[in-house]
């Protein structure tokens, strides 16, 4: 998978460079409009990350121009503007997803796996790390073939953490995809830690192996360590 | 293009020397006409006696012809006399007349108009009678005029006069009306001068206000008044700033030292992952921080409200819901009581905010094992909410202030609790953006914080002032 990022800011263009390679992509940096809209009239590229504030020709140019020409590359807009008529107008100009700066790296790379996996069904029902395993039709969960009982809350919590197995969530996007908080000034960080330690409780306390895990200052993590 | 004079003294003379100019023409013009008719009518008068002496002196010759009889000829009265035939021959003229006429031969027409004006050979103005009358044994009509000459002159001479005296006194008006207009706005121009050397950093100055009963101390009081709102938002301004740098300032130290100790020496990645986690943390922490900001930027510049009915009710169970779990942690018992049937229109999602921040002040600052109850009820047909807490209460120093951004009573606490300091100050916005009115009670056995919010939608929302 080929990404293209546009983004003028050095320090921001490489530490996603080297997040996203280490994810497997093969990733391109453009440090100015003009040159991203050139790699990308020239060279395939699978998905854009566009920053909207660029030198030179601005994003929201080159995302006009290239929708008019009519590519269906996934285009995931990066803005500093919070403000609902700035997101709208990308969007109308043919976004497909925005983050807002400053983002959470765990959070783009969600994105983008999103964008790329579009199109193609994905929602299995079953869900299997290590012995753990969620029925997500049956709403049902076993550890080592033990019914495991969670509030709905925590079923929810635990299949988005299994679904983004192996890779980081921050409490952002944990507030905004299973509590539907859209409003990042809302105090639901206690909340999330909260029903994540209840979480935990039930399903790792009585193992050996631990599958919850915390990366501090960046979120929480499902993957079998031993694996 | 139309000519307007720059200065309100200019103008305010020019109409005044326009109105008094305008008076004072029609004035002089009413009597001028009154006068030339009262000026005639003592002429006719005076006609009409000489008209009588003159026929007393008419006598016919024995030759049939007409002439003055006694010592006529010396007779003022007699000076303009033609008599003629009812044929309309001519039958005497005066020697003054010098062969001029008193216009053309009577008629029937000249009769019934008696009066009249004519002009003599030699340009004087004279008024004339004419009648009919019996000399001798003949019917004749006598013909006799007056010079109107003298007072004509001296209406004339008053005309001149007062024509040459009008500009002349409209002159002088106009010179006091100037004098005067800037005697007036003297006060005004001190006041702008005044106004003019007030700066951000002198603000504390005011206009001097003589006569606070009239226009200009009316205009001086408004005047500091709003000054003194100026001043006052200023000095929130720049405690604000002082306060947002400072509250920027807390994390990004953290971020700093944790940064440096941990390069000081080589250390076990898993020291490394420990303090960029640290770091990473504060980072959190500051992006709240700037969310929040924004929020309440957002709302210093007027948010666009998406009302709708909702049910109070319903949204204090959804903000409690939310939260309840941290109440479960500190073993606090939280309840919604009240009527579930209360509904106001608001826009739900600001409305829901500024309930999840007032229910999660209250979790927080409240002790274990206690009760928070949330209270919906209408009062007056307005929409009431209210958050109980059995906490420590706010001490009285602390309530003025609440609500500012920023403002904490226990600032090392809360900053450990995660918050930012803002979550009141956004709930006041919230509460105040729906026309709605937030305050605290405080007794020292616990708070109540009350949301009154209209039942009616309400036109402008309150001035927020935090």
């Amino acid at each position: 998978m080929r990404l293209l990022i546009v983004e003028d800011e050095v320090k921001v263009a490489h530490a996603l460079q080297e997040g996203l390679e280490r994810e497997g992509y093969k990733v391109t940096v453009a440090a100015t409009g003009e040159d991203g809209y050139y790699l990308l009239d020239t060279r395939p590229f699978d998905l854009v990350v566009l920053d909207l504030m660029l030198p030179g020709r601005s994003g929201l140019e080159i995302l006009a121009t290239l929708r008019s020409r009519d590519r269906a590359i996934p285009v995931l807009i990066l803005t500093a503007r919070d403000a609902v008529q700035d997101r709208v107008v990308g969007l109308d100009t043919g976004a497909d997803d925005y983050l807002v700066k400053p983002f959470a790296f765990p959070e783009l790379a969600a994105r983008i796996r999103a964008l790329l996996r579009r199109g193609r069904p994905e929602l299995v029902a079953r869900l299997r790390v290590s012995d753990l395993e969620l029925d997500a039709a049956a709403r049902r969960v076993t550890r080592g073939g033990r019914d495991v009982e969670l509030t709905l809350r925590e079923f929810e919590l635990l299949e988005y953490l299994m679904r983004n197995h192996r890779q980081v969530v921050s409490r952002e996007m944990l507030a905004r995809d299973v509590w539907k908080e859209v409003d990042r000034a809302t105090p639901l960080d206690n909340v999330i830690d909260v029903h994540m330690a209840r979480l935990r409780r039930k399903v790792d306390d009585a193992f050996e192996a631990k599958l919850i895990h915390t990366v501090r200052g960046v979120g929480f993590v499902v993957k079998d360590t031993k694996a | 293009m139309r000519l307007r004079p720059r200065h309100v003294r200019t103008r305010l003379t020019l109409w005044y020397v326009a109105a008094l100019a305008g008076t004072l023409a029609l004035y002089l013009g009413a009597t001028l006409v009154f006068l030339r008719v009262s000026l005639r009518r003592d002429l006719d008068e005076g006609l009409y006696d000489a008209f009588e002496r003159v026929e007393d002196l008419l006598e016919a010759a024995p030759d049939g012809t007409i002439r003055m009889g006694g010592h006529g000829d010396e007779d003022e009265a007699a000076r303009f006399v033609e008599v003629w035939s009812t044929e309309g021959g001519l039958l005497y003229r005066s020697e003054a007349l010098n062969g001029g006429v008193l216009g053309r031969a009577p008629s029937e027409r000249s009769l019934s108009a008696p009066y009249a004006s004519a002009v003599l050979r030699g340009g004087v103005p004279v008024r004339v009678l004419t009648r009919r009358h019996r000399i001798g044994t003949r019917d004749a009509i006598v013909r006799v005029a007056v010079s109107e000459e003298r007072p004509q002159r001296e209406w004339r001479d008053l005309l001149v006069g007062l024509l040459v005296g009008l500009p002349v006194a409209t002159l002088i008006a106009g010179f006091g009306g100037h004098w005067l207009a800037g005697r007036v706005l003297r006060p005004l121009g001190d006041m702008a001068r005044h106004a003019e050397m007030l700066t951000a950093d002198r603000l504390d100055d005011r206009l001097p206000v003589d006569n606070p009963d009239d226009e200009l101390g009316h205009l001086a009081r408004v005047f500091n008044v709003a000054l003194g709102r100026i001043q006052e938002s200023f000095a929130r301004l720049r405690r604000f700033t002082a306060d947002a740098s400072h509250e920027l300032r807390t994390p990004l130290t953290a971020i700093r030292t944790v940064g440096e100790v941990a390069l000081q020496e080589e250390q076990e990645p898993a020291r490394y992952r420990e303090a960029i986690g640290s770091m990473l943390e504060e980072v959190d922490r500051l992006t709240r921080l700037v969310g929040s900001l924004l929020i309440l930027s957002r709302a210093d510049s007027g948010a666009v409200l998406d009302r709708r009915e909702l049910r109070l009710g319903e949204l204090a169970q959804q903000a409690v819901s939310l939260l309840e779990i941290l109440a479960e942690e500190k073993g606090q018992r939280i309840e919604v009581y009240g009527d579930p049937g209360v509904s106001v229109s608001a826009d739900g999602l600001i409305l829901r905010q500024a309930l999840i921040n007032l229910v999660d002040n209250a979790i927080k600052y409240s002790p274990r094992e206690t009760a928070i109850r949330v209270e919906v009820r209408a009062e007056a047909g307005d929409g009431m909410v209210e958050v109980v807490d059995q906490g420590p209460g706010i001490p009285e120093a602390h309530r003025e202030r609440i609500f500012d951004r920023f403002y904490r009573v226990d600032a090392a606490r809360s900053r450990e609790e995660g918050g930012t300091g803002l979550g009141l100050s956004i709930a006041r916005w919230a509460v105040q953006a729906h026309g709605g009115r937030i305050e605290l009670i405080s007794d020292g056995k616990g708070s109540t914080f009350r949301v009154r919010l209209p039942a009616a939608r309400s036109g402008a929302p309150e001035k927020e002032d935090g």
